[in-house]
């Protein structure tokens, strides 16, 4: 009991600790204003999209209206409501994002302690495999497994995360082998304790920092990966994520009748929630990364 | 050891690779859940069609058999025939890679030579207002989904300015008098499409530039440099940029594969009939042949751009060499 609430003061110290640094960053703190405000935004949609967007059908006499006082946005090829599809859209690009990140987290921790800790011949197979993964051109290859395993919520979820742990299980790697010359991990050894206590208690808890670090920098490129699929045509149609929008977008041939009401928003949503999540990934290394630091 | 030993090494290990991929390529499409032949052809054939379409693709027969039969097609360039252009593989993608490698090539010198000049402004000044703007400037660029830049590109200079062609790689049914009017006519085409390629990956590119140039600005010789009152423009050129070169070549080298994912989707935006476009409509008609062909093609370039850049950087570095 006394152990752990030391840990956990310890915690929160270096939390703070690293929350004082941070906000000197204007960069990390406009990054997180941006975040806060989607996510605020998804989690309110019911109560701030004008309309509901559950209904297949919009309004039938506003068929791909520009904006008005009454379609903010303008409305889509359904004559719905395009800032309700944009607000409602913002939860499913995030929950893509967020959930596909965690798979790459998961996989990524996954190989990268095994490897580290392990070491030999494990080793040298995981690290072989993560090598070959970094070669194949990332979009295609998603291409394929999506359009293998259809394209559904949940795989799309999957076939991003299989894709984007390799860069997580290397550092991973890096750090857990340096961490196993550490003396309470040659001391929980020479006590007898199994490995996976050893890496339950002692390594997991040391890389968790690592981890959410590399989540920071991976989520951006998981959502603009969902936006390049759903694009392609490899999206669930029954979530409407900001890339579905923009698949339909396109398809309505936006371009060509110039419907940039349609067009336009949803890729500023994108391009900002992206950059909100640099912004806090660059303020993040600045921190974290020690050779940026000493320059 | 000599540049020749490192080519062969590394050779070794391309050529497993290859093998690898080759191998997975093989598997992806046959672990898919559901009926090969639900796939290829309409739901509504009898099972006495259905069984003749198993037996004319070998896929009656056992899992290994099948796989010595797509490598030994596969050594003598067999692909297989595309489900909805009835034309074998090969044939599709020999036709369209060209063009691919065409706007690939010429957006990528855009992303490096801007992403070089902007590093080193940057880096000049590390921490100053053009370094900051400049940074934002990039990170911005490299949030945005590279089609829909493409999109407003298209929707602003082509559709509403009419200054560009909107689709396609050349005007359709014209007849050119000589070779240098179709080659006009094609950079003309090229243009916007390229643009968007070469200006949507500076993101990534430029921070590597600038973090590189950093490190040499940072360097000792470079401080002593300084000292000596040497001028900005000799530090520059004698001792930041060749010393930036290495690591720079590399990591120009290394993404070439990288930006390929680009390609697909802005293939597709400017209708460009590349090996991105063919993948697109494959995946819409699920012409899984051509899939696979096509996702083959691309991962062999990708191992075989990086084996490139392995036998650059040890002609390079000469570290590498005597390790």
């Amino acid at each position: 009991m006394i152990l752990q609430s030391v840990k956990l003061k310890g915690y929160k110290k270096s939390i703070s600790n690293f929350w004082n640094q941070y906000s000197e960053s204007r960069m990390g703190l406009l990054g997180v204003a941006i975040l806060l405000f989607f996510v605020l935004v998804s989690v309110f949609a019911e109560v701030l999209a004008p309309y509901p967007i559950g209904a297949r059908e919009g309004d039938r006499g506003a068929i791909l209206k520009p904006p008005s006082g009454k379609y903010v946005l303008g409305t889509d090829e359904l004559g719905r409501d395009l800032l309700s599809i944009l607000i409602h859209g913002g939860r499913v690009s995030l929950t893509i994002g967020f959930l596909a990140t965690l798979v790459t987290a998961m996989i990524g921790t996954f190989v990268g302690v095994t490897a580290g800790y392990f070491g030999g011949k494990t080793e040298e197979i995981l690290m072989r495999f993560t090598d070959v993964l970094l070669v194949i051109p990332g979009l295609p290859l998603m291409i394929v497994l999506a359009s293998i395993m259809g394209a559904t919520f949940w795989n799309i979820i999957l076939v991003i995360g299989i894709r984007g742990w390799t860069g997580t299980a290397r550092v991973l790697r890096a750090q857990v082998l340096s961490l196993k010359e550490k003396p309470f991990v040659e001391s929980a050894k020479a006590i007898g304790a199994s490995d996976a206590r050893i890496i339950g208690r002692h390594i997991l808890p040391n890389v968790l920092p690592l981890i959410v670090a590399q989540m920071v920098l991976r989520i951006g490129s998981s959502i603009l990966s969902a936006s390049s699929l759903s694009f392609l045509g490899l999206g669930d149609p029954t979530h409407l994520s900001w890339g579905m929008t923009l698949h339909y977008a396109f398809g309505v041939g936006s371009l060509f009748s110039n419907f940039y009401w349609y067009l336009v928003p949803p890729g500023v949503c994108i391009a900002l929630v992206v950059l909100a999540f640099s912004f806090v990934g660059y303020a993040f290394d600045q921190i974290v990364n020690p050779r940026i630091r000493r320059r | 050891m000599g540049i020749g030993k490192v080519a062969v090494r590394r050779g070794v290990n391309a050529i497993f690779l290859i093998c690898l991929v080759t191998i997975i390529n093989f598997f992806l499409f046959r672990v898919m859940p559901g009926d090969p032949v639900a796939m290829m052809a309409s739901p509504s054939i009898t099972a006495e069609v259905r069984k003749i379409l198993l037996h004319k693709f070998g896929l009656d027969r056992p899992l290994h058999v099948q796989f010595i039969k797509y490598i030994q097609q596969l050594s003598q360039g067999n692909m297989g025939l595309s489900f909805v252009y009835q034309r074998p593989v090969v044939e599709l993608i020999a036709e369209r890679l060209p063009n691919t490698i065409l706007l690939l090539l010429s957006s990528y010198i855009i992303t490096v030579i801007l992403s070089i000049v902007l590093g080193l402004v940057a880096a000049w000044k590390r921490g100053g207002k053009m370094d900051i703007s400049l940074l934002i400037f990039s990170l911005w660029m490299h949030s945005m989904p590279i089609f829909w830049l493409g999109g407003l590109l298209l929707l602003f200079f082509s559709v509403q300015l009419d200054m560009f062609p909107v689709i396609g790689i050349s005007t359709p049914w014209l007849v050119h008098e000589n070779i240098f009017s179709y080659i006009s006519d094609v950079a003309y085409h090229l243009f916007l499409p390229m643009m968007t390629l070469g200006i949507g990956n500076i993101g990534g590119m430029f921070l590597i530039t600038r973090n590189s140039l950093l490190d040499v600005f940072s360097e000792d010789y470079v401080t002593t440099a300084r000292s000596i009152g040497l001028s900005d423009r000799t530090i520059l050129f004698r001792n930041v940029l060749r010393n930036a070169m290495l690591p720079l070549v590399t990591v120009i080298m290394m993404r070439l594969g990288f930006i390929i994912g680009g390609a697909v989707t802005t293939e597709t935006v400017f209708s460009w009939p590349g090996v991105g476009l063919l993948i697109y409509r494959a995946v819409m008609q699920e012409d899984y042949p051509l899939l696979q062909g096509a996702f083959l093609i691309i991962t062999v370039s990708a191992v075989l751009a990086n084996y490139i850049a392995e036998i650059i950087y040890g002609y390079l570095d000469p570290r590498v060499r005597y390790e």
